[in-house]
């Protein structure tokens, strides 16, 4: 039963998270608050007992924040 | 080549810390895929973190730099370990990636099926690893020649 309510709880801070991103202003904050993304996936990947994927993300979350954040340096870090 | 890098004092630091450990974590997450969570994506992806972080900080004199021809030399390599690796065992009379045709004189064919899946997880590792070299190098570029904001 703890375990549900702990993947219920990760699942609604996913959607939290998503909400947060598309409303965001600024898009660095943005980027790095996609890395609390990834990083509950990893948590309810590895909970629903595919360590593999959860691996998978990990590494592919921490090589897009870095391209994201690279990218950034050419536009502007507000949206209007 | 990155014209103004990220560094500081902190992320140079940091940088040669984690680095050495990442890339040993990685060679480990290649040679234990077939046992554990991991394989060939995983570690290129992890080797490849090196590199990145590397041209990153340090920008033009990163110590361990591959630059974008020779990335894309190198993931040619990798397919071609692949699916050589492959085509072997086509001509020793199986099918393609069929591991047990493979010639190599073990006592278990378990073991011979080990190391076909450990050549084919390298060539994937060089390719993946390559790719992402690629990937960030078109990135800089493009950003180094419209100027950053």
């Amino acid at each position: 039963m703890q375990i549900y309510t702990i993947e219920a709880i990760l699942l609604l801070f996913l959607i939290f998270i998503t909400i947060c991103i598309i409303y965001s202003r600024d898009i660095l904050s943005s980027v790095v608050v996609y890395c609390g993304f990834s990083l509950c996936a990893v948590l309810l990947y590895l909970m629903m007992g595919a360590p593999d994927v959860a691996f998978t993300e990990a590494v592919i979350g921490t090589v897009t924040t870095i391209f994201y954040i690279v990218a950034l340096r050419k536009i502007d870090r507000w949206c209007k | 080549m990155m014209k103004d890098p990220f560094g500081g004092i902190i992320l140079n630091i940091a940088f040669r810390v984690l680095v050495p450990f990442s890339i040993v974590y990685a060679v480990y997450v290649l040679i234990f895929g077939e046992i554990s969570p991991g394989g060939g994506f995983q570690a290129g992806v992890a080797l490849s973190v090196g590199v990145v972080f590397s041209r990153l900080i340090l920008g033009e004199d990163a110590p361990f730099n591959i630059s974008g021809a020779s990335a894309l030399i190198l993931a040619g390599i990798g397919t071609f370990i692949f699916v050589f690796t492959g085509w072997i065992s086509v001509l020793t009379g199986g099918h393609f990636l069929d591991y047990g045709k493979l010639p190599l004189r073990m006592e278990h064919v378990n073991e011979i099926h080990a190391m076909g899946i450990l050549s084919i997880e390298v060539g994937v590792t060089l390719c993946v690893m390559a790719t992402v070299i690629t990937i960030l190098d078109a990135i800089v570029k493009r950003s180094d020649d419209n100027g950053s904001a």
